[in-house]
């Protein structure tokens, strides 16, 4: 259920919001700039210092094109009277107008007619404003223009994800970049290539192991000193966070009267600073009628777990704990009017309720001044409690829809007709993704091998027409594969084909089952998630729901339809990557990924079944888990025999299983990726190729042997180790340093 | 007093490193009773250009880049300094004007106390160091006295264990089990006395070591150290008290780096790019040298 704003009130909302990005951008220029507010006594200097985001480092810094803010976030409550207040500033870097995208797709497509009816201002021209300035704090004409996100494991990893994806920005993590004579390089296949812009999601503090917290693995080493040399611009600034603090609030009707020589449009909530003495009485004087907060941080001290309290509310001790503690060091407090909010109906179990919301409303630094998002994120209580203070972090969130009075102008995020530039191909891939889509391939393609081991276990071991093979054991040599690829337990082989087949299939504990392969796919992706589709996402998440466990023992039957079901969901995942994935250099290493594993899994195979000691139901096997049966019944009318399995697995370029085939898509991949040396001679996984291609055209089925084979298999290896040296390593060196890139 | 003093940061790795870029603090202060005559940095094998800028607290840092691959890196800072410090006050104000000053100076420079009332990144704020600290910032009481109060108490009331805590041991740990190593002290004063809303910094530096009588001094046995600087109003400005020798700094006392807590202060910050371990050495001589 969407909030509706008419466009009067929230032209109002505009003003006062752009107002205060205004005023905020000012108190930061001084605060790292001139210091004339502290020097002058209107601001006391440890009203800054207590933030946790008063980056001293940055004092004396003048940003690239100037500013602090580039987005700016405030969340604002209305009264019942109908005013808004300003409650909280967001300058750090402000989440959520991703969601607010995202939630304005879905309420729109639930209410289609409604949405058409209304005249709702469209969003997508904000964003469209938001990239051109980004754009505009560079020198160079084509910047290239990065996220930095902490990683998938952040909250709001996934939208920055989707924000990259949808104003096509790169989505880096610390690692990805790298400082350089004051300037920072993103690593790419194609080498270090100039990062101009970051939109910055790490914490100031994290963001510069060198200047600022060491332990930081998510940063960027040398990245201040690249600011200060101009080489880049960090948006927000590194130490905006400073204007969050509650601290602050006492004193922006006074700076708003210095700095805009204006009052405030939406006012704060009255607050008194206790680091100051007069402030600090007033407050333990009116302690009862009067919210405490702390002046920095949501932990308020001697009150375990709430950010803000009413001091009639407090038992006696709390109370006389938190009044002492005031007393000692006021600084660390704040207290504050109680603010009182209007409602917003909630569908709460089956009816409408009134509950109280803030709207979190987003401000964006352009061309043109300062723009705000004709929406936003409403944010609605659980709580039917409608002070101000009590909001906490609410529950649900709503979209915000701001009526036109006029029918809207339709827009989305197709820029103008001057300034595209026709581009087929995304830039140069960064080492990261490349590194993680060729690890998808691998990934996938081993989950798929590993189910066509179980799949054939489980089927031969019910199967009544198996030959007895009192010397040659099939069926031990399929587990045997499934312990050396870490899918079954070894210390539990014993118990027979069906517990290690299900073992295989979906046992948590083990790295090498299809439902831990399914998870290292699924990691990898998320890795690179703004590459991928919805659909693609969709069938990843069905692989692993489809294995995870549902009933203990299942029969053969059961897990040979499981393992199926399996198949057809990875071979509509390939289907997906062929049909929808671009030709670039990102599905090249998605294909040689898979190439290189499908290669060195069917050595592997081959020594297994079609060995020195194969036997003719061995060699069945081998062609089983090859998917070649039907090709190898379709040439040769003689039954099983060792030279004709072995060429079809190995040799044969014809065959899209053999591991000739893969060896020749990988050196067609190599050939379009871009070469870094300048003397002509090959680098280093290209020679490999081609030394392979070479052996494996002029060899002869009828003269290989196992150790042939072995050596095969080493060289494919050797070759993925290569492609991760040239491709993945590139210039890496400060963060993580392991790496590994074999897989057994 | 003048000093010779040489630092030596060995690191050996298991495996050969491509690249080491670092940070290091390893440049003793000037004023307050500080001149350096001499200083400089060596490292083997060479580093690039080492680059040198001034930190927010006004101490002196050198980038350092080494591009070749190598097993073993040193570092060996060296340097002459002359000590005089100004005798220790004998009068001082009360602290809790002293406190209310903090807030009201206006100022952001590199030595202002309003960076140094908060907690840090490895100093939280905990009752226990209030409470401890309270007993020696009894009302009206100077400043200075209770600060040396405090530090000798800590010296008494704490076993010095270098088996007892980590390089990061949280400060209310040590508290809890009343022992840790000179770093441990510093943090353990420094929440104490920003916990009655005074302002304090953690200092890194060296000590002079007298050998016990008899024998003589041994090479490279002298060690870095970490004591506390209390902010004791804008007449007397920074002093410095250390908890683990329970006096107040004076002339055995170098100072090299000062920062909000261990992380703004230590000596060498380095990166490699390399899979294995190392092994760390560090060998410091601190000689009189008049």
């Amino acid at each position: 259920m969407p909030l509706l704003l008419t466009e009067e009130e929230w032209r109002g909302i505009q003003a006062g919001v752009a107002q205060r990005a205004e005023l905020l951008e000012r108190v930061l220029a001084d605060a790292y700039g001139e210091g004339r507010l502290v020097a002058d006594g209107v601001v006391p200097a440890g009203a800054f210092t207590g933030s946790k985001d008063y980056v001293a480092a940055v004092r004396g810094i003048r940003p690239s094109d100037g500013r602090w803010l580039r987005l700016y976030a405030v969340d604002i409550g209305r009264g019942p009277d109908g005013r808004w207040w300003a409650l909280s500033d967001r300058a750090q870097a402000p989440s959520g107008c991703g969601y607010t995208l995202e939630n304005r797709l879905v309420v729109s497509q639930a209410f289609p007619d409604l949405y058409a009816q209304l005249n709702v201002v469209r969003l997508a021209s904000f964003f469209r404003s938001l990239a051109a300035g980004l754009k505009s704090s560079s020198r160079r004409a084509d910047p290239r223009i990065g996220i930095l996100t902490p990683g998938p494991l952040s909250q709001t990893y996934f939208e920055q994800a989707y924000l990259a994806r949808y104003l096509g920005f790169l989505l880096v993590e610390g690692d990805d970049l790298v400082v350089r004579d004051g300037r920072v390089f993103v690593r790419t296949i194609a080498g270090l290539k100039q990062c101009d812009v970051i939109w910055r999601h790490v914490d100031a503090d994290w963001c510069d192991p060198f200047e600022l917290n060491a332990s930081s693995r998510i940063g960027v080493p040398g990245l201040l000193e690249a600011i200060r040399n101009g080489g880049v611009a960090v948006e927000n600034m590194p130490g905006a966070g400073l204007v969050e603090s509650r601290a602050l609030l006492a004193f922006l009707p006074t700076l708003a009267r210095r700095l805009l020589g204006e009052d405030l449009l939406i006012p704060n909530i009255a607050t008194w600073w206790c680091g100051q003495p007069h402030e600090r009485d007033k407050v333990l004087d009116e302690f009862d009628e009067i919210a405490i907060a702390g002046a920095f941080s949501d932990d308020l001290l001697g009150v375990s777990g709430r950010s803000s309290v009413v001091g009639s509310e407090l038992s006696a001790k709390e109370r006389e704990r938190l009044r002492d503690a005031i007393s000692l060091r006021g600084i660390d407090f704040v207290g504050q009017d109680i603010v009182r909010l209007s409602t917003t109906p909630r569908w709460i179990q089956g009816k409408l309720e009134p509950r109280p919301f803030v709207l979190r409303v987003y401000c964006a630094a352009t061309q043109d001044g300062w723009r705000v998002l004709p929406g936003g994120f409403c944010r609605i209580s659980d709580r039917p409690d409608a002070r101000a203070v009590a909001m906490g972090e609410g529950v649900e969130s709503a979209d915000v829809w701001v009526l036109a009075d006029s029918p809207v102008e339709v827009s989305t995020l197709l820029p103008s007709a001057e300034s595209p530039r026709i581009t087929r191909l995304l830039g140069n891939l960064p080492s990261r993704a490349a590194d993680n889509l060729f690890w998808f391939g691998r990934y996938l393609e081993r989950a798929e091998a590993t189910l066509r081991v179980v799949r054939c276990l489980s089927a031969r071991s019910v199967d009544p027409d198996t030959p007895p093979e009192p010397t040659y054991r099939s069926l031990d040599r399929l587990i045997g594969v499934l312990v050396g690829w870490g899918a079954v337990d070894p210390a539990t082989p014993g118990r027979g084909p069906i517990p290690a087949s299900e073992q295989g299939l979906r046992s948590a504990a083990n790295y090498g089952s299809v439902l831990s392969l399914a998870r290292s796919a699924r990691d990898a992706a998320s890795v690179i998630r703004e590459r991928l589709t919805y659909q693609i996402w969709a069938l990843i998440d069905r692989l692993e729901i489809a294995l995870k466990p549902a009933r203990a023992r299942p029969s053969a039957g059961e897990l040979i339809d499981l393992a199926d079901e399996a198949l057809t969901t990875i071979a509509a995942l390939s289907g997906l990557f062929d049909e929808n994935f671009n030709r670039g250099a990102g599905w090249v290493f998605y294909v040689m990924g898979r190439c290189v594993e499908r290669g060195a899994n069917t050595c592997r195979l081959l020594r297994q079944f079609a060995g020195h000691d194969a036997t003719e139901p061995s060699l069945g096997v081998m062609l089983d888990l090859i998917d070649s049966q039907i090709t190898y019944r379709s040439r040769y009318l003689v039954g099983m025999a060792l030279a004709p399995v072995r060429d079809m697995a190995l040799l044969d370029p014809f065959n899209p299983r053999s591991v000739a085939f893969q060896v020749n898509r990988i050196d067609e991949g190599l050939g379009t990726l871009p070469v870094l040396r300048r003397d002509g001679m090959l680098e280093e996984p290209r020679r490999l190729t081609n030394l392979l291609q070479a052996e494996l055209t002029t060899e002869r089925a009828e003269a290989l042997n196992d150790a042939r084979i072995l050596t095969v298999e080493h060289k494919l290896l050797a070759l993925a180790n290569a492609i991760a040296v040239r491709y993945f390593l590139q210039g890496a060196g400060e963060g993580r340093a392991e790496k590994f890139t074999g897989f057994e | 007093m003048i000093y010779s003093i040489t630092h030596l940061t060995r690191y050996t790795y298991g495996a050969i490193v491509e690249l080491t870029n670092g940070v290091l603090r390893l440049a003793p202060a000037s004023g307050n009773g500080q001149e350096v005559e001499r200083f400089g940095i060596a490292t083997d094998p060479v580093s690039q250009r080492l680059t040198e800028r001034l930190d927010p607290f006004g101490n002196r840092v050198f980038n350092l880049r080494i591009e070749k691959p190598h097993r073993q890196l040193s570092i060996i800072a060296s340097s002459r300094v002359e000590v005089t410090r100004a005798p220790s006050p004998t009068r001082s104000p009360g602290w809790e004007s002293v406190a209310a000053e903090a807030i009201a100076i206006r100022s952001l420079d590199a030595d202002c106390p309003a960076v140094a009332l908060y907690p840090s990144r490895s100093v939280a704020l905990f009752d226990e160091a209030t409470a401890y600290a309270k007993r020696s910032f009894t009302p009206d009481r100077p400043i200075f006295d209770a600060a040396l109060e405090l530090a000798q108490r800590i010296r008494s009331d704490f076993v010095y264990d270098p088996e007892a805590t980590e390089v990061t041991t949280p400060a209310a740990e040590a508290f809890d089990r009343r022992r840790g190593v000179c770093q441990d002290f510093a943090h353990i004063m420094i929440a104490a006395v920003r916990g009655v809303a005074l302002p304090a910094l953690y200092v890194s530096g060296y000590v002079r070591t007298v050998p016990p009588p008899g024998k003589e001094r041994l090479e490279g046995a002298d060690a870095t150290h970490a004591w506390v600087s209390v902010w004791c109003g804008a007449t007397l400005g920074w002093r410095d008290f250390d908890p683990t020798n329970g006096g107040s700094v004076q002339n055995d006392h170098i100072v090299v780096a000062r920062g909000r807590d261990y992380t703004d202060v230590s000596p060498v910050e380095s990166m490699i790019l390399s899979s294995g371990r190392h092994r760390l050495e560090v060998e410091v001589d601190v000689i009189p040298a008049s």
